[in-house]
């Protein structure tokens, strides 16, 4: 109690009952104050202006009734203690009430001075010890990240020695070896690269865990990432000797994504089917629609391993859950890949599920948001219910000064990505996710809510910071050009999503134009760059 | 012909060596230093083509010796690769603000790093680090 002082609000619109509950406060000589109000609303003020030591609740009051009572109070101060005035006959609501983190009930007609007085020192209590709880949980959590960012630091150092000395080894650097001790040697580069695997997932799932994983979506073509995922792991495949297939619908719009988060779970998943699939057997890499979920893309990973039992699946997906049959051979991991899959699609807005039987395989799925402009679009250039008076399309061109461009041109250019995010007001101007990437001039958008004069401050600022970023001007130029993006006149009754989509396809009709007419340095000089649509 | 030359900058004797090995054995000369204050005293004195730069040091970490080459008029000029076991995710960004060209964490994969390398030395230098 703080200060030995004791500030009761009293939620109790039955007046009869809250005088009994101050006479009863009277009796026990607490030297106590008591505030009392007869509506929720009141009640919630009250705490909010000044929260007091606990609150007395009566659950049926003017202005809310039973459950509902006591969650929105929990709701409001989930610091304070809740002691709940129960009549006889809802002590099923109460106790209810309790494993939501309501600290005590009293039976109203049934209480004693002695009684409500425990009643509210022990809930004062028990809240404290509640709250010192939660506070060291914070605190150990806070302590593990930083104990596992330390270790992994750690770790790595005398791993990069073996790492180093190793391939020195293996690239007779230290003169010739013979093939048996290259097949050892081989067995230690390989035991390195697992190690720090599993260094890099320790430290994901803590920041998974933390809510740490950060996620940078663009517009990608699904079926270039399963190729490379394909190409990253073949051979591996080859070396398990299990086949490793893919499997793509061609329809597949561009999706919403992070393809170097996908590019892991991808990987991930693969691994986990090699792994896991005798000699002889496949891995197949799927991409599909389906006709009953038209906004999300459908990806599978197949294997023809030995399948997972009903109990295992429902854990599989758990931090540091194993699979009791692998700890005896070589598949044994942390645990902990899963579990990261599953966070990275989650923060996609997707879901990640397995199909399997003991025997007959596993297949694992998950889904990934298609691309939508308009979605995007839709919160920056609408305001009140329509659509905004003015709407500006910038383009910002990173031309690199040299062909081929300084080794740190793709680092410049995610650089200055970055630096345009800051650029724009986030309410009412969208960076639009890049289109593509190959080639070397780098061409990004932005949708931004204001008209072609005012736009001009909008693109000082843009040449002024992005020249600004590191070695910026060493590498390339910078080219900053507006133009006004016509607004569909609004016909009555149309609807403001339909004007949303209008406007998402004639701004992607001027980037497409703008990315095609470019002229393509690359193609003069031989590299040819395939467009990607 | 001449070779282009490397400093190493890490306070781990072992790695310096093995990197030593593995850019001697691709035909660059090399220099080392084992701490933040000596790094900037070596590189003056050397006048390296290149410098390969772990960030935790004794002496002046890699930040504070990649300050100290931006703001010098005859250092400024060289270009640096970060190669550190810190977490990319809360140091990569920061070293290229800072001046640096690219970050690798250790431990980092020879042929990438070396690519790096191929391709950040100054142009004269490009080419002779390719087995003849």
């Amino acid at each position: 109690m703080n200060n030995g002082h004791t500030h009761i609000l009293l939620i109790e619109d039955n007046p009869g009952d809250a005088d009994l509950v101050r006479l009863r406060l009277v009796e026990g000589g607490s030297t106590v104050e008591v505030s009392s109000v007869n509506r929720l609303a009141d009640g919630l003020a009250s705490m909010a202006k000044e929260p007091p030591s606990v609150v007395l609740l009566d659950l049926n009051l003017p202005d809310s009734r039973g459950a509902d009572t006591f969650r929105k109070v929990l709701e409001e101060a989930p610091g304070v203690p809740v002691v709940i005035l129960s009549g006889q006959d809802d002590e099923v609501l109460a106790m209810k009430a309790l494993h939501q983190g309501v600290q005590d009930y009293l039976v109203k007609g049934d209480i004693t001075s002695r009684h409500l007085d425990r009643a509210m020192r022990y809930a004062i209590e028990r809240q404290g010890l509640t709250r010192s709880l939660e506070m060291s949980r914070q605190q150990q959590l806070e302590f593990k990240n930083q104990f596992l960012s330390h270790v992994s630091h750690e770790l790595r150092t005398p791993l990069t020695c073996i790492h180093q000395f190793v391939t020195i080894l293996l690239d007779g650097l230290a003169g010739d070896i013979n093939p048996e001790q290259r097949y050892h040697l081989g067995t230690v580069l390989n035991s390195v690269h697992q190690l720090r695997a599993m260094i890099r997932d320790l430290l994901e799932a803590t920041r998974a865990e933390s809510g740490k994983i950060r996620i940078e979506p663009r517009c990608i073509t699904i079926g270039d990432l399963i190729q490379q995922a394909v190409s990253m792991m073949a051979a591996a495949a080859k070396e398990k000797q299990v086949g490793l297939e893919v499997g793509l619908d061609t329809r597949i719009p561009f999706v919403y994504a992070d393809p170097d988060r996908v590019l892991q779970v991808l990987i991930n998943l693969i691994d986990n089917g090699l792994k896991f699939t005798p000699p002889g057997g496949s891995v197949m890499v799927r991409a599909c629609m389906v006709e009953a979920d038209p906004n999300m893309v459908y990806l599978s990973v197949a294997d023809t391993g030995r399948g997972i039992g009903p109990e295992a699946k429902a854990l599989i997906f758990e931090r540091l859950y194993q699979d009791p049959n692998s700890i005896d051979n070589s598949c044994a991991g942390l645990g902990l890949g899963l579990f990261i899959s599953k966070e990275l699609v989650e923060l996609h807005g997707g879901r990640i599920w397995v199909a399997s039987e003991v025997g007959n395989g596993s297949t694992f799925s998950f889904t990934l948001p298609l691309y939508s402009l308009a979605k995007l679009l839709s919160p920056v250039i609408t305001y009140e219910g329509r659509l905004r008076d003015a709407i500006v399309l910038v383009k910002v061109e990173l031309t690199p000064l040299s062909n081929p461009p300084r080794s740190n041109w793709k680092d410049v250019c995610r650089q200055s990505l970055h630096t345009l995010h800051r650029c724009v007001y986030l309410d009412k101007d969208l960076v639009l996710p890049v289109m593509r990437n190959a080639g070397s001039n780098e061409t990004f958008f932005v949708a931004a809510s204001t008209d072609l004069e005012r736009s001009e401050i909008m693109m000082k600022r843009i040449r002024e910071q992005l020249e600004a970023g590191a070695g910026f001007k060493a590498a390339g130029v910078l080219k900053v050009s507006a133009t006004a993006v016509l607004l569909p006149s609004a016909r009555d009754g149309q609807p403001l999503e339909e004007l949303v989509r209008a406007v998402a396809e004639r701004i992607t009709e001027t980037t497409m134009l703008a990315l095609a007419s470019k002229p393509d340095l690359e193609n003069a000089s031989g590299h040819r760059s395939a467009m990607k649509n | 012909m001449d070779k282009a030359k490397i400093l190493i900058v890490d306070d781990d004797p072992d790695l310096r060596r093995a990197l030593k090995i593995r850019l001697r054995a691709n035909h660059y000369d090399t220099v080392q230093a084992s701490d933040g204050y000596s790094a900037i005293s070596v590189a003056q004195k050397e006048q390296p083509n290149l410098i390969i730069l772990d960030l935790g040091l004794p002496a002046g970490d890699g930040f504070v010796v990649l300050e100290r080459l931006q703001n010098s008029d005859t250092l400024s000029s060289i270009p640096v690769i970060v190669l550190s076991a810190r977490d990319p995710l809360s140091n990569e960004q920061k070293t290229l603000q800072a001046g640096a060209t690219a970050f690798f964490q250790k431990p980092a994969d020879n042929n990438e790093l070396l690519d790096v390398i191929r391709a950040t030395l100054p142009g004269t230098w490009r080419g002779t680090a390719l087995p003849s």
